[in-house]
């Protein structure tokens, strides 16, 4: 008896305890702003414009009400104000709800704002328990993170569900939030993110395409790598899934281009380092297996001869892509975003030292050696084309 | 002759406390003692009293109940031949004794009765007690009644595969179901009686040599310290002799199934029998056994295997399931999918109250539906269901009173509650579930935690007649795994029958 006495006084102390503390955070689904996405951008007095794109739950169909079509899914809102938080302050005085960054998967550099640097938001991204670090990191190229959030998308409910998935979905280049951090942290890597830009603009047909890479430096944006640049990137850094190339393998002809197209299959990268005075040297060499997809040529894929020709001339093509882009990454934008720096450092950790404050003025000047080994290993259903006329 | 040590102890006290005491010894003249009987049963209607020539010449004079007596018995098996019998001379009750017993082959155990409140006692069990002129001494026969009902199937406890008849209210029968699967003298069968006037038998059937002597000695003591007017049902000794009975968590299985009771019987356990109920108990149990059914065992391990895990995660979704969506859908919203979290907060746009009233509704809702569905009579039966599915389904969706997540939530529930095989583990899961709710919404995920650790710490501390409650996880018995996590396989289960012996001890 008095053991229950004293049980029910211990959790009754408890229950009270635990109500004094005043952090009870409880909020229902319905008292929530979902944000989907945020954006970024500056103005021309030098402020931060902050875009939320918020889940409208009631545009969503469910069992109850059928239909949600015709009634908008998302509502798109933005502020000024000097700093991230005090423009977000000011769009929560616009909500009877409260913003919650717990489902935010995409956030938006204006490409102006990236170019001006990010210093102002990054703290915000990391101190907001809220905030999770699974979303993703694109930079707008040719517009405003604002354009991109007002963008509507067809396919889904929600632009910025859309952007997720093409970024989640492996199919194309994708940053996350930590990825991105610990990038601009690193002393031997510069970060990158994806480029979104917005296609067939002032048409119906509007839709976004993420077909492009942000190069930083720093905390700055220093420029965009191409498609075919993105994709050496994607193959460099250990992303093969759908990674294509065609080739011109002959001269054109009437009836054949004379191109081959092959896919990845299995890549590896070896990166070799070494530190001579003053400066490093490094052999990059890349091996793959690939799978002919598209054979526009007059080529026999299943002599051993031709064969070999073309996978010698198909090194040699995809080198010389690798070494173009190479320049313009290393001499035009100088950013290290494939991480040369961190190589160096687990190589020669001691020579790193010296070195790693200069990095970013010794970088440009490293010379880069590009080694490309490709096989194929598969041909497909078929070995030589359906159309080549049989001659016997 | 059976001790008798149970008469004399709660029942002289209760009839102390009455004021009603029978002192009176047995009169040598008939019309004496039939006045004593007829007082003592005053008013009692189903009372007879015949007078008849015991072996065609002895004037004597039998009593009974006329309600708890077999008329065909009475008729063929006493009065004939203690009437059709041919005169003999009897000088002392001794030799009167002798004749009943050697010579009269279709009379039941005659017995001796001494004193007036031992013929009370037979008289009120059942039995024909017979005075004769000038002796001191009176007989009593055992013409046993004839009140029970057919061998039916539990309804409770339905199986697929396995025997159909189940337990009834009678003492005896439920005992020879037992002896019908387990044929060995080590079978012990030991008969006490509780309560003060219900006087019922209660039987405590375990095998020697396998059951822990130490646990019937246990159960025997307990039994005996019950001091209660009446003993009704085997839910009244259940509460009396539980190790925790303020634990909503059962020590003890009740069941109607017979092969249940022989296979515990068989792992040494002890089964309490209690006459005038057809829920028998076994005991000791731990907390794995109420989610094992006799069944488990009948058919393909593999499968029976994962029943019972199929089981486990249906108990933990009738403990868990309400307060986990509360916690999840008023504090961490970041841990539903997006797409989830959007349509859930689609579905709670148009609902007027917070997820724990909500849940709390339904809840009690749904409690009060299954308690409905109990008490009403069969025919209206289809009606609730009906009421109650239109009730729950369609109107409070609708009505947009309850959110459709919070339905399915309620409705995964209470199906899981019904998985469970023992009833009471099921209540006290049914029980859990609400202050679990309470801690959900007060204090999130982290609450939900506190508490099923307040459950467990609760687990571990009880036991059911000496034996860990939570065996063979704590404290860990790899061996006895096979039986609790798996079915195993019988070839494995036998080896680890030879043990139990010592694993009880």
């Amino acid at each position: 008896m008095t053991r229950a006495l004293m049980a029910c006084k211990c959790l009754a102390i408890l229950v009270f305890l635990g109500l004094i503390t005043g952090c009870w955070d409880r909020k229902e689904m319905d008292d929530l702003a979902l944000i989907m996405a945020s954006g970024f951008d500056i103005t021309d007095d030098g402020q931060i414009e902050v875009t939320l794109q918020i889940a409208l739950p009631t545009g969503i169909p469910s069992a109850v009400q059928t239909g949600g079509s015709g009634k908008k899914s998302v509502v798109v809102l933005s502020a000024k104000g000097s700093s991230a938080s005090e423009a977000a302050g000011r769009l929560q005085q616009q909500l009877s709800r409260i913003l919650y960054f717990g489902h935010r998967g995409v956030i938006v550099f204006g490409e102006e704002y990236a170019r001006h640097g990010l210093n102002q938001v990054l703290d915000a991204f990391s101190r907001l328990p809220e905030s999770r670090y699974n979303g993703y990191v694109v930079t707008s190229y040719g517009s405003t993170a604002k354009e991109i959030l007002n963008q509507p998308y067809q396919l889904e409910l929600i632009p910025s569900i859309g952007i997720n998935k093409m970024q989640s979905s492996k199919m194309g280049f994708s940053v996350k939030i930590d990825q991105f951090l610990d990038a601009l942290s690193s002393q031997g890597r510069s970060p990158v993110t994806s480029a979104i830009r917005i296609l067939h603009k002032d048409s119906d047909k509007e839709t976004f395409s993420i077909d492009r890479a942000a190069v930083y430096l720093g905390n700055k944006l220093s420029g965009f790598l191409e498609p075919d640049e993105l994709k050496l990137l994607r193959w460099w850094i250990g992303e093969t899934q759908q990674v294509k190339f065609t080739i011109q393998l002959e001269p054109e002809e009437a009836d054949y281009k004379g191109t081959l197209g092959v896919e990845l299959l299995q890549s590896g990268i070896k990166i070799r380092t070494a530190v001579k005075n003053p400066i490093p040297e490094v052999w990059v060499s890349f091996h793959a297996l690939v799978r002919a997809i598209d054979n526009d040529t007059k080529l026999d894929l299943s002599s051993s001869n031709i064969m070999k020709r073309v996978e010698t001339q198909l090194s040699k093509q995809i080198q010389t892509e690798i070494e173009s882009m190479l320049v313009h990454v290393q001499k035009n934008l100088k950013s290290d975003i494939f991480g040369i720096g961190e190589e160096i450092h687990i190589e020669h950790p001691y020579a790193w030292k010296k070195i790693r404050s200069k990095w970013t003025d010794i970088y440009p000047l490293v010379p880069v050696t590009v080694d490309v080994n490709i096989d194929i290993e598969r041909t497909g259903k078929t070995q030589t084309p359906v159309h080549i006329k049989k001659t016997d | 002759m059976k001790s008798k040590k149970g008469v004399s102890g709660p029942f002289e006290k209760k009839l102390k406390e009455l004021n009603y005491t029978i002192e009176s010894k047995i009169g040598d003249n008939l019309d004496d003692n039939e006045l004593t009987i007829k007082q003592l049963f005053a008013n009692c209607s189903d009372l007879v009293v015949r007078r008849l020539h015991v072996f065609g010449s002895i004037p004597g004079m039998a009593v009974y109940l006329e309600v708890l007596v077999d008329n065909q018995l009475w008729d063929v098996g006493f009065l004939e031949p203690l009437m059709l019998h041919e005169p003999v001379s009897i000088d002392s009750p001794l030799k009167l004794y002798e004749q009943l017993k050697y010579k009269l082959a279709s009379i039941v155990q005659p017995r001796i009765a001494m004193n007036m409140n031992e013929i009370v006692q037979r008289i009120v069990r059942g039995e024909v007690v017979l005075f004769v002129e000038s002796f001191t001494e009176a007989f009593s026969f055992g013409l046993k009644d004839k009140l029970h009902r057919q061998l039916e199937e539990p309804a409770s406890e339905a199986v697929i595969r396995g025997p159909r008849y189940g337990f009834i209210e009678k003492l005896d029968i439920n005992l020879a179901l037992i002896r019908h699967r387990i044929r060995t003298p080590l079978l012990k069968t030991e008969k006490l009686y509780v309560g003060g006037l219900s006087q019922t038998d209660v039987a405590i059937v375990y095998i020697e040599r396998i059951a822990p002597q130490s646990i019937v000695e246990e159960v025997k003591k307990r039994l005996s310290s019950i001091d209660m007017d009446s003993v009704l049902e085997s839910g009244y000794i259940e509460e009396l002799i539980s190790d925790h009975p303020n634990s909503p968590f059962p020590v003890m299985q009740s069941t109607q199934r017979p092969d249940l009771v022989s296979g515990s019987l068989v792992e040494g356990k002890v089964v309490l029998l209690v006459d005038g109920s057809p829920m028998v108990l076994i005991l000791p149990i731990t907390f794995w056994f109420g989610f094992q059914t006799a069944e488990d065992y009948y058919m393909n391990f593999i499968f029976a295997t994962m029943l019972r895990w199929l089981r486990y995660l249906f108990a933990f979704f009738a403990l868990a399931l309400p307060s986990l969506y509360i916690a999840v859908t008023t504090f961490h919203q970041e841990m539903i999918p997006t797409s989830l979290a959007l349509s859930l907060a689609a579905a709670r746009e148009v609902v007027p109250f917070p997820a724990i009233v909500e849940a709390l509704i339904m809840e009690t809702t749904f409690e009060a539906l299954r308690e409905a569905g109990v008490r009403l009579p069969r025919p209206v039966g289809q009606t609730i269901s009906i009421v109650g599915a239109l009730v729950i389904g369609q109107a409070a969706v609708q009505a947009g009173i309850i959110s459709a997540p919070q339905i399915i939530i309620v409705s995964i529930t209470g199906i899981a509650s019904f998985l469970i095989p023992n009833p009471g583990m099921s209540q006290a899961i049914s029980l859990i579930r609400f202050p679990l709710m309470l801690f959900a919404a007060t204090f999130g995920l982290y609450g939900v935690v506190v508490a099923l650790i307040a459950v467990l710490i609760h687990l571990v501390n009880l036991e059911s007649f000496g034996v860990p409650y939570m065996t063979p996880i704590a404290p860990f018995s790899f061996s006895g795994l096979t039986d609790s996590l798996f079915r195993a396989p019988w070839r494995m289960l036998l080896k680890r029958q030879h043990h139990t012996k010592q694993r009880l001890e």
